[in-house]
């Protein structure tokens, strides 16, 4: 091209400038405007549903057991040893899926094939053959909770979150706070399982040996060894596939709802089930098994979803899944700085919330319930097994 | 090592190498694809996947391996132009022995940093984060987490040398040492680019590492984070986004781009500057619109929260989506030939980036869509132990092997240049560059084109919610 052409307006030059110009409009936009306050006129304004699912009159709730395992340090060496979190939980060679070939090489049809034939009436045997071939058999422990739920009438009613993970550990726990007899006497109306994880579902055969029928609510996102696991427990009744999202009055119980997350867990678990409860004059109370999805999230979700008492946040209670193995990252102080813009009246928090996090709570003065430490809770900074919180009047 | 005055090592060899095709058409990308693929989940399953065999993918110590490696690459070909292996070796080996020993100094390199330099030296005698076995003297750590911390510690100081270390070939030019010899050279701008690292590091990531522990070391970091209130987070995850997208950028800007528009700026001081900067700049242009799009697709993330909508993990997808970017980026130019080539320098940029762009879109979607049934990782975005870029840097990884120390073996065959066709190159850039030389002529155009570029950034935010909701990339 010709200099006397590089100055006129010409088609080539007209393109040229074109592509240039576009890349900069195009990436200048990016930068100033993709961050800048101005961009939230974009964001869609939050429509709160208010679903009304009623209104209990209080509830109580026995921790059966908070201790998942016993020692962190050899909970993660396995983790650690086994390839990591990311690891299927069905392959770590742990109880009750061991079959002897060792940390990271097992599966859950070769650890079931051993004890099938035992679940759940003969859990002292299949233990014991676990206790030879799985990994680390002692260190299990599991979570599980009693809640008790006082409709306004005053009728009681009862469910289960949870059934821990060591068959000889949970079914110690459910003897120790009389479980085993509620559930012998169907007092207790339903299991409802968080999620697929060890400590929260593989003592399952336990609650089936005392009442195979009862009804029993897991995340529609188990994996297919989940599945598998609770026709293998001996579970005789009927399974609810929990759907994600809300789900108002479950077994009819007026104030309760659950809702589940569609979140991906580690150690190849996905979505968890959280309860909401509707307690009169006081607000909303979330129960949860370890709370995934955050309780951010979850209280969030509360607000967006739900209509409860006084607009009010009130309590919380179970693991919030923080410093479950006391391991920390700077992000986890962003709950703990973010926290107290909710308000909560009432903290129980145990499990997975880990000993660091209670004690930053106490630190950043919220109102957490601190517990007694028995029966091989580590510290008083959370509520240990045994000990029970209440909300509502 | 004995060295000739004229011995030059790799000094200008990517530049002054020919790569003929030995079939014709698209075979060799394809078959390139396809063997890079093949070696690309071989070596997953060996060395990262959760289910294979050494399982590094825990994931910091498979991200720190990852980062390091590339860094290593980066440093054999870039800042130390193959030193000190000869010219005539590089020229006349086989590909595949050429990749062995190429490689496995690489992975010497790798080993040399993070066992000895980092973990070994600083961790054991100056910062305790960077040590598995110092972190294990205190209470309550466990091997694991220790590890990771240590691994995550090591892994940021490579990604920030991963941006500085070709940022000063690729912008500042290798000035001011460029007409020295190698090692010489090498040693400079490595000296130069490690320091810069180091103060970046402390700025960016000694704090983020300060508040692992309890209480927050406050005598040893500023804490909270002098980041906090602007990236809403005290996590250095802010951190890692935005150093991740200049390395984006500066590829970005280095190949399909071929350093367009900055190549125009005749002042060398001038150019290097606007290159090192502007490489700044378009990185955080793309930070800032990869979290806005996620606020769009997801709503506005919540402080505190964990997952999806949290702060630090869209910060730390930011860099993700990125990083699906620069995959096709690098494809387009390692095994296309960069095409196109026959138009301006803009419009073969621009043309290039479309291409990219709508490649690493379809890439992102199909990464979600299916990677947890082949990668051992697990469905869903979020993850609190997944990051895409793992795989992502891997498989760049093996491309960089495959095309700076194979010369993309078989499906190319390496032929130097004459002296003739490297001047005749030579002229050939001069020329475009005069070529595209500021005209008044182009004035309209610019500004048409910049209202469009407006025009298509607000397309995109109008049309970001409506495909997230049409497309569901998860699966159930």
């Amino acid at each position: 091209m010709s200099d006397e052409n590089k100055g006129q307006m010409s088609r080539r030059n007209f393109v040229k400038g074109a592509s240039m110009g576009l890349l900069a409009g195009a990436i200048g936009s990016m930068g100033v405007y993709s961050y800048a306050p101005w961009r939230k006129a974009h964001f869609a304004e939050t429509k709160r549903k208010q679903t009304d699912i009623g209104a209990c009159k209080r509830i109580k709730i026995t921790n059966i057991s908070e201790t998942s395992w016993f020692d962190n340090a050899t909970l993660m060496h396995d983790i650690k040893e086994a390839g990591g979190l990311l690891v299927n939980q069905y392959d770590y060679n742990w109880p009750p899926f061991g079959d002897g070939k060792g940390l990271g090489k097992g599966s859950y049809d070769k650890g079931i094939k051993t004890i099938r034939h035992l679940l759940p009436q003969k859990l002292g045997e299949a233990w014991a053959i676990q206790r030879d071939l799985a990994v680390n058999p002692d260190n299990s422990g599991g979570y599980s909770c009693l809640i008790e739920i006082e409709e306004t009438s005053g009728r009681k009613r009862r469910i289960l979150l949870d059934t821990g993970w060591s068959y000889a550990w949970t079914d110690e726990s459910f003897k120790r706070e009389g479980i085993d007899k509620m559930l012998a006497n169907k007092e207790i109306e339903g299991l409802f399982i968080s999620h697929e994880h060890f400590d929260h579902f593989w003592g399952l055969p336990v609650t089936c040996k005392y009442h195979p029928t009862i009804d029993l609510f897991v995340p529609e996102t188990f994996y297919e060894e989940g599945m598998r696991y609770i026709k293998d427990s001996g579970h005789k009744g009927r399974v609810h596939k929990v759907k994600k999202g809300l789900h108002v009055n479950p077994l009819g119980i007026p104030g309760f709802a659950t809702f589940v997350f569609d979140v991906p867990i580690i150690c190849r678990v996905y979505g968890e089930q959280s309860m909401f409860f509707n307690v009169k004059d006081k607000g909303m109370v979330s129960v949860t098994g370890c709370c995934h999805q955050s309780i951010i999230q979850f209280a969030e979700t509360a607000y967006r979803e739900i209509k409860y008492d006084n607009d009010n946040l009130h309590g919380i209670y179970g693991g919030l899944h923080i410093s479950p193995f006391e391991n920390w990252d700077p992000k986890y102080d962003d709950l703990v700085i973010a926290l107290g813009r909710y308000g909560f009246d009432k903290i129980g928090c145990n499990h997975c919330t880990g000993v660091i996090t209670a004690k930053k709570f106490i630190d950043a003065g919220y109102p957490v319930v601190q517990g007694t430490a028995r029966y091989r809770s580590k510290d008083t900074a959370y509520l240990g097994n045994g000990d029970v919180i209440t909300f509502g009047a | 090592m004995e060295e000739t005055a004229e011995e030059r090592f790799g000094q200008g060899y990517l530049q002054e190498r020919k790569l003929v095709k030995r079939w014709p058409g698209p075979v060799p990308a394809i078959a390139s694809l396809l063997l890079t693929l093949i070696i690309f989940y071989a070596s997953w399953w060996i060395f990262q996947d959760p289910r294979g065999v050494f399982r590094n993918y825990t994931p910091y110590v498979g991200f720190s391996h990852t980062t390091w490696w590339l860094i290593a690459l980066v440093w054999m070909t870039y800042v130390f132009n193959y030193w000190p292996f000869k010219r005539g070796w590089l020229e006349k080996a086989h590909p595949l022995a050429k990749g062995a020993v190429l490689t496995f100094t690489s992975f010497v390199i790798v080993y040399v940093f993070i066992a000895l330099v980092f973990e070994g030296i600083l961790g054991n005698l100056g910062l305790a984060y960077f040590s598995e076995s110092s972190l294990m003297k205190l209470e309550g750590v466990t091997d694991f987490f220790a590890n990771e911390y240590a691994a995550f510690s090591c892994l940021m100081f490579a990604t920030i040398a991963a941006w500085l270390s070709p940022a000063w070939i690729v912008a500042c030019e290798e000035a001011p040492w460029r007409d020295l010899q190698q090692p010489t050279k090498g040693f400079s701008i490595w000296v130069m680019t490690f320091f810069l690292t180091t103060i970046i590091y402390f700025l960016t990531v000694h704090s983020h590492m300060s508040i692992l522990y309890y209480p927050w070391q406050e005598f040893a970091a500023i804490t909270p984070p002098w980041w906090q209130s602007f990236a809403n987070t005290v996590s250095g995850a802010f951190h890692l986004g935005w150093i991740v997208c200049c390395i984006v950028s500066l590829w970005m800007v280095e190949t399909i781009w071929g350093r367009f528009p900055f190549i125009l700026i005749r002042r060398a001081g001038l150019r290097r500057l606007a290159t090192f900067f502007g490489i700044i700049a378009i990185a955080f242009c793309m930070y800032f619109f990869f979290h806005f799009i996620q606020e769009l697709a997801w709503g506005e993330a919540i402080r505190g929260t964990r997952r999806l909508m949290a702060t630090d993990w869209r910060w730390l997808h930011s860099a993700e989506i990125a990083v699906f970017f620069l995959v096709p980026a690098l494809f387009i130019y390692f095994y296309c030939g960069n095409w196109p080539n026959k138009y301006s320098l803009a419009v073969n940029a621009l043309i290039r980036t479309i291409i990219a762009a709508a490649a690493a879109i379809a890439f992102y979607i199909l990464y979600y869509k299916t990677s947890h049934l082949f990668l051992g990782t697990q469905k869903g975005f979020s993850h609190p132990q997944q990051f895409p870029m793992i795989p992502m840097i891997w498989l760049v990884n093996i491309w960089l092997v495959h095309h700076w120390f194979m010369d993309n073996w078989p499906g190319w065959k390496m032929v130097p240049k004459t002296a003739g066709e490297i001047a005749a190159d030579r002229e050939a850039e001069k020329a475009k560059i005069e070529e595209f030389g500021w005209s008044p002529g182009m004035g309209v155009g610019l500004g048409v084109g910049a209202v469009a570029g407006v025009l298509l950034f607000f397309v995109a935010v109008w049309a970001t919610p409506l495909i997230a909701s049409a497309v569901n990339t998860i699966p159930e």
